[in-house]
């Protein structure tokens, strides 16, 4: 810098962008270390895919699902993924693409320490990142396989440069214009980290169809595990053994649930469903009476209930 | 039941019970995973749209950004009720990751001016 006036609009524009980009969530995670964590990690295992022009999306795919067991070329993921006039791959249709590859897609929640807590896992995060600015965007997918604390950073693979060191302030940024969007590729049945009930249900529900039963009851099973007080999550595994043809399962996790939750209606509902196949009418009757009690409006409860006062009179 | 004629039933479960407004006999059924997860987010949306009708709306949206016609019918086919119902009506503005470049000069300029002060992280070897 030559003249003092050159350094003085310098400083006053550094200072500017210093005021208009804060970075609460590193200085909250600087500030803070969780009493045991590790100063750095690195998951070396995740294997590295340049990307082609635009196809970002393909590459950070095919690398969390490889480090997931899936072994799939970004090339095969270019169809499923990529729209040719957006130049890029949308959010959704990348978890969707996890789901046909039978793996689960689970959005993090939108924290530098739910990276960390992955990380810590074992399982790289796929984020999206604005590399850009809020008005003129650079959409970008990358891999983050590491940290650093005392660096400061973080590791990530990236477009076409594998164990990218990016600051935490900066990685924060970016991150931030894109909603603090994160997700892991999991095996199902596989959850180390349990940290959103409501998030783990959105992702099993929209996952059920692609898996084989046996990775339905994996899901639904580590879910109930993970958040016993879950209603929702209880619903999947009654509603997976009733799918089954257990309807004794099935039963004895509606019974909890509404044990559990005793305005739940759904859960009366179906427990009444799954009472009167089982001959137990008048279970049945108490249950869908039940769940009429807390919403007499339902057209399912009204016809359960219709139903079972039908069987009832034939008996 | 199999596993396709429950999926069936829990597709028509969702169908019906999107259908507030319509006159349909109720079925006494199960209250479906798949319509509770349908039902926790955007339920206003629900009551205005059929499955049917989002898919083919969604679809129309990605062929008309370039997908082609081989591929679209599975990637609709694997999106959730939420997740179309979230994108229906817009492909054209959400955020696609692709980390394409511009190549406007002045644009250009402004940028390697604030990756320099740190604000931006594009060029990742300045």
């Amino acid at each position: 810098m030559k003249a003092p006036l050159t350094r003085i609009l310098l400083g006053v524009s550094l200072l500017v962008l210093a005021a208009c980009s804060s970075t609460p969530q590193t200085k909250a995670l600087l500030a803070n270390p969780v009493p045991g964590q590790h100063v750095s990690q690195r998951i070396d295992s995740v294997v590295f895919h340049p990307q082609d022009a635009y196809q970002c999306g393909p590459a950070a795919l095919a690398m969390v699902l490889d480090h997931s067991g899936v072994e799939v070329a970004p090339e095969a993921l270019v169809e499923r993924v990529y729209v040719p006039a957006r130049q890029g791959a949308f959010q959704v249709e990348m978890l969707a693409a996890t789901r046909h590859h039978r793996r689960l897609p689970l959005v993090i929640e939108p924290r530098l320490e739910s990276i960390i807590a992955w990380l810590d896992a074992g399982e790289p995060v796929l984020v999206l990142l604005n590399l850009g600015l809020s008005w003129y965007p650079k959409w970008h997918y990358a891999v983050v396989i590491g940290y650093d604390l005392q660096a400061r950073e973080l590791i990530l693979h990236s477009g076409l440069i594998p164990n990218y060191r990016m600051s935490l302030a900066l990685f924060e940024r970016t991150w931030r214009r894109a909603d603090h969007w994160g997700a892991v590729a999991l095996v199902p049945g596989h959850l180390p980290v349990a940290e959103s009930p409501g998030r783990y249900f959105t992702a099993a529900s929209a996952f059920e169809r692609f898996a084989t039963r046996e990775q339905a009851e994996a899901l639904w099973r580590a879910g109930v595990q993970a958040w016993p007080d879950s209603p929702e999550l209880a619903m999947g595994l009654g509603n997976h053994w009733y799918q089954q043809g257990d309807l004794t399962l099935a039963a004895g996790v509606f019974h909890t649930l509404v044990n559990n939750h005793q305005n739940y209606a759904p859960g009366f509902n179906n427990l009444a469903h799954i009472l009167l196949e089982l001959g137990d009418l008048a279970g049945a009757e108490e249950a869908s009476r039940h769940a009429l009690a807390e919403d007499d409006d339902n057209p399912t409860y009204q016809a359960t209930l219709t139903e079972v006062l039908a069987a009832k009179e034939q008996d | 039941m199999t596993r396709k004629a429950s999926t069936s039933l829990a597709g028509l479960l969702v169908l019906v019970f999107s259908l507030v407004s319509v006159q349909l006999p109720a079925q006494a059924a199960l209250i479906s995973t798949e319509q509770l997860a349908a039902e926790a987010t955007l339920a206003a949306e629900r009551d205005l749209l059929t499955e049917r009708l989002l898919r083919d709306d969604v679809k129309a949206e990605l062929l008309a950004l370039g997908v082609s016609a081989d591929a679209v019918q599975e990637r609709i086919d694997s999106l959730s009720h939420a997740e179309l119902a979230e994108i229906n009506g817009k492909l054209a503005t959400l955020p696609a990751g692709g980390n394409g470049l511009g190549t406007v000069a002045v644009v250009l300029l402004i940028l390697i001016l604030l990756e320099i002060t740190g604000a931006i992280d594009i060029f990742p070897r300045i």
